[in-house]
């Protein structure tokens, strides 16, 4: 008991005066931001539109469709290129693989589910080639 | 920066809780009714009103100040809030079906008549006629207050949704002054049970929306919508219309419809 009660005490002890002193010693505290700066309604300040209110993922799709691309985060199907292994379809991403459906013929009932590794082109039963190229994150500032 | 449109959710107490919360509600609702004290029906409504609190305010976090909402998101909640307003409706329907039940074919119990003897029914033309324009205007209101955050008008959005607000709890205030004026009781014939279990659970669907406003209402004051982004609002306005039109039906079909003196009557309007 008395073990247990004092690894726990000077355990919160040595965390509480590490952080002070870390906290002395990088110099004074960085002036608080006011959230709500410019953000009360007047005269001229009023209900602001998206662009002037987003964050995060929703600015980004925003910003994405003010540039012109209209499908960000790739959701739509992609049209197949000649598929040959010289000129395989190129799919892109940010990641080491990713998962794509090819629908083989037109009238092709099912998808084809498979998986593209970077710098390993990959064919598809039905014979069209597929290759993962990288896709820079896009900023959109 | 992620690259997906989607918003992966982390782990959140707070449905679990407020799982218990309302259950303690019902609970404690028939506990008191049944002559007991009421503790744990104080207890349900004060835990539920602090875990959607603390709800509201995360979702909220997440969506105005982190920006995880993008347009599929936004569909996806659209929809959530659509299918959740058609299980309300099959909700009230099971009522409705309860009503029409037992007064369109009075059974020899109950007189063979709506509504059944003995039964003094509330004025359809005074207070519930009150309540029918009440809500329809807070309709009219909330619409005015949803084109003025449209426009970006922020005045005029805060007078049309204090408005409503007003309405409605003038609404919750009116039908509360009903309840006292009943002569029957929730005991007294199926018209007890169909009028109060109808009514009141559209009652409290009232307060309900009523908070879900209040909660729009301060977001208004913080300025967390804009022009375009408000499902917030949205969903708060849609289900404020939901609980109008259900009252339209409940007060041509019960209150109207259903104190008419006999039953020949009725069989000649219909």
């Amino acid at each position: 008991m008395a073990a247990s009660l004092w690894r726990t005490s000077s355990c919160i002890l040595r965390r509480s005066l590490t952080i002070s002193s870390v906290r002395c010693a990088s110099g004074p505290p960085s002036k608080a931001v006011d959230q709500h700066k410019g953000k009360f309604p007047s005269d001229d300040c009023q209900i602001p539109d998206s662009l002037g209110h987003s964050v995060g993922v929703e600015r980004y799709e925003l910003l994405a469709k003010e540039a012109g691309n209209d499908d960000p985060f790739q959701m739509k199907p992609i049209k197949r290129a000649k598929g040959t292994f010289d000129e395989p379809t190129i799919v892109t991403s940010p990641n080491a693989k990713r998962m794509i459906g090819c629908i083989c013929e037109e009238d092709s009932l099912t998808i084809n589910w498979m998986y593209v590794h970077k710098g390993e082109p990959k064919r598809c039963e039905c014979g069209y080639w597929f290759k993962l190229a990288d896709a820079p994150v896009q900023e959109y500032n | 920066m992620q690259l997906h449109p989607f918003h992966l959710v982390e782990y959140s107490p707070w449905p679990l809780l407020n799982s218990f919360g309302i259950l303690c509600m019902p609970v404690g609702l028939v506990y008191y009714i049944r002559g007991g004290s009421m503790t744990l029906l104080l207890l349900g409504l004060v835990a539920v009103a602090i875990i959607s609190f603390l709800w509201w305010r995360d979702v909220t976090r997440e969506s105005t100040l982190q920006g995880l909402h993008s347009s599929y998101v936004v569909k996806g909640l659209k929809v959530g809030v659509f299918l959740f307003i058609v299980s309300e409706v099959c909700f009230f329907f099971a009522f409705f079906w309860a009503y029409f039940h037992s007064s369109l074919a009075p059974s020899v119990e109950i007189g063979s008549t709506w509504p059944p003897v003995g039964i003094a029914t509330l004025e359809t033309f005074q207070v519930p006629l009150l309540n029918t324009s009440v809500l329809l205007l807070s309709g009219v209101s909330i619409t005015w207050a949803h084109h003025s955050i449209e426009e970006g008008d922020h005045k005029n959005a805060m007078q049309g949704l204090g408005l409503t607000l007003a309405l409605g709890f003038y609404f919750v205030f009116l039908q509360y002054g009903e309840y006292m004026e009943t002569s029957f009781s929730i005991a007294d014939s199926v018209y007890g049970s169909t009028f109060f279990i109808a009514t009141g659970f559209h009652g409290l669907h009232v307060i309900v929306g009523a908070t879900f406003l209040t909660v729009c209402f301060m977001r208004l004051i913080l300025m967390h919508f804009d022009k375009k982004h408000h499902v917030g609002f949205l969903a708060a306005a849609w289900y404020w219309h939901f609980v109008d039109v259900v009252w339209l039906f409940l007060y041509v079909s019960i209150y109207w419809w259903g104190s008419f003196p006999d039953s020949l009557c009725k069989a000649l309007i219909l």
